[in-house]
Parts: structure tokens; C-alpha cells; sequence
């Protein structure tokens, strides 16, 4: 057990008393801190001003008559003036250099119940700084005034914050609630998602500032956004509501009267004033998507609006003023579209302080998993039915769905649609192999569209998703035309003799049909089954 | 290796207080869990560490576990060393409390020894001063060893600076039987007072006289000076033949000075009424030098809950035990096998 070493200053209103008998029915802390059947004090460094010389000389003789363990040292620290601020820290901080500290050898107690509030404060700093190497020391008196009030009530604080459990638990606890609400409860695994998030979650807690996410479509920047209105909704931070629209949609000589609203009768159809979605947002938030699709006039009303938070509806000759924060979504790269002269640089400037790109799906593979779960859940709360995958089925879903072949060009709108097809497919609320397989299928088809030089090719009917993804794309276009050259002829010969016509002039080929049959034959395929 | 759970029977400090000095003396170390378990803030506080810290100051014992609010410790003994000796203990606790700890030992060391006890000799927790001066030592003196004790200032709560110093010369414990306490010869009742309105104590004699009956004679109010005080403590005491009893009031904030008087001579007047040697706090006190000595008697009131814990704790250390037996004028005969 280190003895304990007590600092502290001489409370010259506090610890001044009477100095008859009856100073004992009174609270003294300097006194009172050495009273405690749980504290004891081996010495006591009782810092004071000459000036207080008798009072400290009184009040260490009780403290060592209470307390004939503790030591007392008197130190005198001479204030100018205690308020000031500068003055007391620089001698409290001389007093701490040239004072032999040893915490190895001594615990230390500051009490920071005496002396002037700047006193109090510094004696903090120097705590919290470790010029002063131990933990804080609070006293009171006692509530009722039983024992003359003394010696009342002492804790210590240790600055070190990371040894209070439960402050460091429920603060980490409060940022993971954060981050788990901005992902909408799905547990995702992708690191580098984790970490945007993790980064939204600190600006978002911390900053009014525009936000800009980028990412292709279906990424998810609509339901992340609502998502941080909601957060800062539910922190206080923000009062309003969510309006939100798709940029692209606004072409046109609608586009200023729906952003900015307009008065009755400012243009033909103004039947009445309307309020516009910047005055809607009004203390909530605007999510601006596909902001790169904004006209050049808009994109200098919003400017001011954000600069300025004031802008004039269609019509009005006075400004309207409105007080929201701004989250834009883009999958265009808005740096292009500066430099091709077709975004204002300086909106991009304004958008551009906290910006984050959104992965696809196909960048977050390991999420496919936990969003699929949040997807059937989803399912069952609109359609008021539990679906589930059996174990074999889902096991080729996932496969499929983290491996190359699967291209998520669509994300997350991809995913949601394709586990509704199934879910909605599935006999008896299990989605089964089959249905996997003929799932797979689809998604191929609607992937392979967008894919230059392989439209439907009709392979997945023919071979199976399963198969097909085992088939190199080099073969896959052969394959394609080989089976459409097929289906178009009326046998087996005709087919050979147009894929060999060169060969064939050439008199290097004898057997067309054969060749054909045996390179039929390495995909598993006959003519029966090409033409049925 | 002596296991000893703390939270049973008195469950409080004594526990400790007996271990230790029977730990010194027999050479047994011990363990303790729960210590002062079934106080309200259990673990050792203050007086208990300054007692411990004694006990291994005389007996060069080496402890694990001892820190503030600590419910476990190691106490491993080592030889005993009569000398001069020094303990301070801070206002709550008491100096006959550490006495109580290290007396024992030092009764049985190669030596004289000197001890200076600082910090309270009049409050709540323990007996004061007077009583052990005059009630406990001249029994031990009795049985062989001679302990002097002096009480150079007075310290009460919340004040506390009191001073004892205690002077101890060794010798062999004899048995000794105290069955009969033999005719009352005196009584007296002191008044000691300091820092407070002159009419609490005038209130605490008359109180304590329309109880007992005692003449007015017998009461003396002694004014101490005011840098021992605040505080009061009404001394009831009682002379016998063979032996003496003081009860004590002690004055508490809150608490009116005329009934602590008539609390104090209320016991005082039931110990009379007995056939009692020892009044219930010689009774906890004696067993310890008893049980060392290997034999002897004692007429005593009903054991309290102290007694029967201390009696417990000396059994495991010494393998003596004690039983209490009730006679027929409704004594206790309490004997050493």
C-alpha cells in the first residue's frame, strides 16, 4: 500500500472558523478531508499564501490532531491575483516542476474543493496534463448536519477516462448504435463500407456541413441519407423533415418552381403559391440525387442557398429564407463534369468537403450475405410472410452471388428485386434449389444486356446458369453463335457445312457434321436437344 | 495456515484485532476473507490498517491485502520485539483499539516495552481510557505482568489528539479466578466536559442521580481545557472489593446529554443488580490473557456476541476453549479448558 499524499490549497472562506470549540460542529475541507474513515491521508501539501499563515498554521495543528498519521506540509504560493487565470497556472505549474513527485513511490490526491475557481481549474489541467500525477479529490459536507456536518462526503476522480467502464462502454456502445442505425441494423462486413460509415457517423454527429455521396445507381445513397436525417433527428441535431428528389427529374421550366417554389399566377398554371422543396426542407435536411443532372440555373439558386440560405421563388421580387442541410448524391463523376464546363466549379467546391463514395455491390461482396437476411426480413414485414432459403439453396445463391459471374450491375436494387422474385416464386415459403437455379438464370439475362457483344445468347436456357459460369467468355460467344447457326438450320449437316463453308472450299474439311457433333459434344449438347 | 472468515459471528474489526495478536503470539499465520462483512462498509478502513500495521510493526509480520477497504489479508508472523513504540490513529478509531492489538503480544516479548498511542481516548467505538486503566489492567497486573498506563491528554470525536502512553513489563500469565466481586465499597460518577455549555453537564449528573440514587457528593465535573475538546463522556463507575466496572456516556452530537446519562446508568444500575464479575466489556477483554495463561474462571454477565466471537477465534488459534455456563443467581461462569 503507497502512502497517499493529499495537494491542496488553504480554503481561506471555507476552512476559516472560530477559533473556539465550536469550529468542530462546522465543515472545514482541509480539515474534513482528513476525518474520513475510508481516506487516509499520510501527508497533507497544504498550499496557501503567506499572508494566510495563521489560518494554515490553525488548521494543520487540526489536522493533525484528527489525524495524528497525516503530515502536514505547508508550501507558500503567493497570488497576485487568484482570478487570474495566467498568474495561477504558471506558479501551480512551477509548484509542480519543482516539487518532487514520485508516483511510483506516493499516491496522489489533488483536492480541488478549495481555493478560487481558476484555482480549481488549473489544479484540473495540471491533473488532466499529468504535471500532477494522480487523481482528482472532491469533498462536501454532509447532507444532514449529524457529526457537526464533518467530516461529509469524499471521491476521487481519475481523469484517465478509459478506466470509468461504463463511461468508455457507453460511449463506444452510443457510436455503434450510430453506425448500426446508419446501416439500417444489417450487419455488414466489408471493411472499407465499415469505415465510410464509420466516418459518416462522426460527421454527421458533428457537422452541418454539405454532404456529397457518390456511387452508382442502387448503391444506396438514398436510404444513407435518410438514414442520417433520422440519426440527427434522433439526437436533437436536426428538427425537420427529409425531402428528397431525383435531380433528373427536374428538366425543364418546372425544375425552378419545384425547387424553389413559386407565387400564384408567375407563369402560366400557376394556379398557387407553391412552396418549393428548399423551403419544405426548412430545419431538416434536402437530398439532392443525381445532383450532376441539375440545370445551370438551378445550380446558381442552390449555391446561394447554401451560401446564403436565402433564395427568390418564381415570381417573388423578395428573398425567402430557409434553413436545411444538403446531402447530394451523384453516380457522375462531378470533377468531369467541371472540367467539361457542364457543373459549376464552384458548387462542386461546396459540395466537396465531405465526400464519399459508395461501393456497388459487387465491391462489397462479403455484405451480399447479411443483406440478403435484411432483404427476407423486409419481405416479411410488407408481405407479412416468412420466407426462408433451405440450406442447399442458399448456399448456390450465395455462391453465385459473390462470384464474378455475378455482376450486380444494378446493386442493391438488383439484389432486393431478385430476392422478391424469389421469395414471391417460392412454394410453400421455402425458396428451394430450383428456384435458385431459375433465379440465377434471370439475373444473368438482365446482366448480360448491358454487356457489349453478349446480349441474351439464350446459353442459360440451354446450359444452366451453373454450367455457363464455368464457360470462359472466349468460348461463350463461339458457343452462342454456333447454337443460333444450329437452330436456324434444318439439320445437322446444313449447320455443319455454313460453320465450315472456308474449310469446306478449301477441301480441308471432310466431315462437317461430325466436327460439329463432337464440338457440340464438349458442352454436353446434341441436335436433339438444340432443336426439339 | 489458520482460515478465518470475517463475516461470521460479531463479524466486525475484532475479529481481526484478536487474530492478529494471537497470530503474533502463537507463530500461526492466518487468512482472512470477508473482513467486516457485515458492516455497512465492510473491508478494512482506517483503525483497522493503523491496528494491522501495529501488530506487524512489533511482530515483523509480512502482509498481503493490506489496503483501504480490503476484504482479504495474508498475515504471515514473525518474532515479537519488545521496544519503544509509536501508533497514531486518526479520530474515528480509538487508541485502546490498537492497544487491544499489540498488549498481548508485548505482555509476552523478551522486554520492556514503551508505547505512545495518539489519536481518540474517549469515544463511541471502544472503552476509554479509565476503563482500561482501572477495570482491565490491574486484572492483567494480577495475573503477573505489570502494564502501566498514563493518559496525558484527552482526545474525543471529532477532535480526537488524545495521547496514552503505556508502559509494559513482561512476565509469565498466571490463572487467576474472579468469582466473587466481593461487597461494593464505593461509587463515583465524573463528568468530563470541554468546549460546551456548562448545563449539559449539570443535566447529565442530575439524570444520571434520579437513576441510580447515588448522592450528590459522589459526582465531580471536571473541566478539561479547551484545546482537548469539543466533548463530554460521563464515567459511571463502581467499586468492589475484588473488582471495578465503569459505564460511560459519551456525548454525540444530536443526542441530548441527559439521555446518554440515563442510558449509562441504566447498565450501570443492571451490572449492580447482578452477581457479575465482569460487566459485559471486561468480558470480551479477559478472555484473551485467560485463555494464554491456560486456565481460569470469571462470574460475568450474559456473553455477548463479541465474547462469543473472540472465544471462537482464540479456540482456533490456541485450541483452548471456553465455555460459559449459567449459574444459579443468573451469572454466567465463564471458564477456560
Amino acid at each position: 500500500m503507497k502512502p497517499l499524499t493529499v495537494i491542496g490549497f488553504l480554503g481561506s472562506t471555507l476552512d476559516a472558523s472560530k477559533y473556539g470549540p465550536s469550529r468542530w460542529s462546522q465543515w472545514r475541507p482541509s480539515v474534513a478531508l482528513a476525518m474520513h474513515e475510508d481516506l487516509r491521508v499520510d501527508r497533507f501539501l497544504l498550499l496557501h499564501g503567506e499572508k494566510h499563515e495563521r489560518l494554515a498554521r490553525f488548521v494543520a495543528e487540526d489536522v493533525t490532531s484528527v489525524s495524528p498519521e497525516t503530515r502536514v506540509e505547508r508550501r507558500h504560493l503567493n497570488f497576485e491575483n487568484p482570478w487570474d487565470f495566467e498568474e495561477v497556472y504558471g506558479k501551480l505549474l512551477d509548484f509542480a516542476l519543482s516539487e518532487p513527485l514520485d508516483p511510483e513511490a506516493e499516491e496522489y490526491l489533488i483536492h480541488i474543493t478549495t481555493g478560487t475557481h481558476v484555482a480549481q481549474i488549473c489544479l484540473f489541467l495540471l491533473t488532466e496534463a499529468r504535471y500532477l500525477p494522480g487523481k482528482l479529490l472532491q469533498t462536501g459536507p454532509a447532507r444532514r448536519s449529524v457529526d457537526g456536518r464533518a467530516p461529509g462526503v469524499w471521491t476521487s476522480i481519475d481523469l484517465d477516462l478509459s478506466r470509468y467502464d461504463s463511461i468508455a462502454t457507453r460511449f463506444a456502445a452510443t457510436t455503434s448504435e450510430n453506425t448500426f442505425f446508419l446501416k439500417s441494423g444489417i450487419e455488414t462486413r466489408n471493411a472499407a463500407f465499415n469505415r465510410m460509415i464509420d466516418e459518416i457517423e462522426h460527421v454527421a454527429s458533428r457537422s452541418r456541413a454539405p454532404i456529397l455521396l457518390m456511387g452508382p445507381t442502387g448503391a444506396g445513397k438514398s436510404q444513407l441519407a435518410r438514414r442520417i436525417h433520422d440519426l440527427k433527428r434522433l439526437k436533437h441535431q436536426i428538427s425537420g423533415p427529409f425531402v428528397e428528389v431525383n435531380c433528373a427529374t427536374l428538366k425543364g421550366d418546372g425544375a425552378m418552381s419545384a425547387l424553389f417554389g413559386h407565387r400564384k399566377g408567375a407563369f402560366t398554371g400557376a394556379i398557387a403559391d407553391r412552396a418549393g422543396l428548399l423551403l419544405s426542407a426548412h430545419g431538416g435536411m434536402l437530398f439532392l440525387d443525381e445532383i450532376g443532372e441539375l440545370g445551370a440555373d438551378e445550380q446558381a439558386m442552390i449555391l446561394r442557398a447554401i451560401e446564403e440560405k436565402t433564395f427568390t421563388p418564381v415570381g417573388m421580387d423578395s428573398m425567402v429564407s430557409s434553413d436545411f442541410q444538403l446531402i447530394a448524391g451523384t453516380n457522375r463523376d462531378l470533377g468531369e463534369a467541371v472540367a467539361t464546363g457542364s457543373f459549376r466549379e464552384d458548387l462542386y467546391a461546396r459540395l466537396n468537403l465531405w465526400t464519399f463514395s459508395l461501393p456497388g455491390l459487387a465491391d462489397r461482396r462479403e455484405d451480399i450475405e447479411p443483406n440478403l437476411d435484411y432483404e427476407l426480413d423486409r419481405f416479411a414485414e410488407r408481405e407479412g410472410e416468412r420466407i426462408a432459403f433451405n440450406k442447399e439453396a442458399r448456399d448456390l445463391y450465395l455462391c453465385f452471388a459473390t462470384s464474378p459471374a455475378a455482376r450486380w450491375s444494378g446493386n442493391f436494387r438488383d439484389l432486393a428485386a431478385s430476392v422478391t422474385r424469389m421469395a414471391t416464386l417460392s412454394p410453400r415459403g421455402r425458396i428451394d434449389r430450383d428456384c435458385v437455379t431459375l433465379e440465377i438464370g434471370r439475373l444473368e439475362r438482365l446482366w448480360s444486356l448491358g454487356q457489349p457483344g453478349l446480349k441474351d445468347d439464350g446459353l442459360s436456357a440451354l446450359l444452366g446458369a451453373e454450367r455457363l459460369a464455368e464457360i470462359d467468355l472466349f468460348d461463350r460467344i463461339q458457343l452462342a453463335e454456333v447454337v443460333r447457326v444450329c437452330r436456324e438450320s434444318r439439320s445437322l449437316s446444313e449447320a455443319g457445312r455454313t460453320l465450315f463453308a472456308a474449310s469446306k472450299r478449301r477441301k480441308t474439311s471432310t466431315n462437317d457434321a461430325d466436327r460439329l457433333r463432337k464440338y457440340l459434344a464438349r458442352f454436353e449438347l446434341d441436335w436433339g436437344g438444340l432443336n426439339p | 495456515m489458520i482460515e478465518i472468515n470475517g463475516a461470521e459471528g460479531e463479524g466486525g474489526g475484532q475479529v481481526l484485532r484478536t487474530a492478529c495478536a494471537l497470530s503474533l503470539i502463537t507463530g500461526e499465520p492466518f487468512h482472512i476473507t470477508q473482513i467486516r462483512g457485515k458492516r455497512a462498509k465492510p473491508g478494512l478502513l482506517r483503525q483497522h490498517l493503523t491496528a494491522v500495521e501495529a501488530a506487524r510493526t512489533i511482530g515483523a509480520a509480512q502482509c498481503e491485502g493490506l489496503a483501504m477497504r480490503s476484504s482479504e489479508l495474508t498475515f504471515r508472523p514473525g518474532p515479537i520485539s519488545a521496544g519503544d513504540y509509536h501508533f497514531s490513529i486518526g479520530t474515528a478509531g480509538s487508541t485502546g483499539l490498537v492497544l487491544q492489538t499489540v498488549l498481548m503480544p508485548l505482555l509476552l516479548a523478551d522486554g520492556p516495552s514503551r508505547l505512545v498511542l495518539e489519536g481518540g481516548t474517549h469515544n463511541l467505538s471502544a472503552p476509554p481510557f479509565e476503563f482500561i486503566d482501572r477495570c482491565f489492567l490491574p486484572i492483567v497486573n494480577r495475573m503477573g505482568p505489570r502494564v502501566e498506563a498514563r493518559l496525558v491528554r484527552h482526545g474525543f470525536y471529532p477532535g480526537g489528539g488524545g495521547r496514552i502512553e503505556v508502559d509494559i513489563t513482561p512476565a509469565p500469565l498466571s490463572p487467576i479466578d474472579c468469582l466473587d466481586r466481593g461487597v461494593l465499597t464505593a461509587v463515583s460518577g465524573t463528568a468530563l466536559w470541554t468546549g460546551l455549555p456548562p448545563d449539559v453537564v449539570e443535566r447529565e449528573i442530575l439524570a444520571a442521580r434520579e437513576v441510580l440514587g447515588w448522592p450528590e457528593e459522589a459526582f465531580v465535573e471536571r473541566r478539561l481545557s479547551d484545546a482537548e475538546g469539543p466533548g463530554t463522556a460521563l464515567l459511571l463507575e463502581a467499586t468492589f472489593e475484588q473488582g471495578r466496572e465503569i459505564v460511560t456516556g459519551f456525548g454525540q452530537i444530536g443526542v441530548p446529554a441527559q439521555l446518554l446519562a440515563k442510558t449509562a446508568a441504566e447498565r450501570m444500575g443492571r451490572f449492580l443488580g447482578s452477581r457479575a464479575f465482569a460487566g459485559p466489556h471486561l468480558q470480551d477483554q479477559l478472555l484473551l490473557p485467560f485463555a494464554l495463561a491456560g486456565g481460569g474462571s470469571f462470574t460475568t454477565v450474559k456473553p455477548s456476541q463479541h465474547t462469543r466471537t473472540a472465544a471462537m477465534i482464540i479456540s482456533l488459534f490456541t485450541g483452548r476453549r471456553w465455555s460459559f455456563e449459567q449459574e444459579s443467581n443468573g451469572a454466567t461462569l465463564a471458564r477456560v479448558h
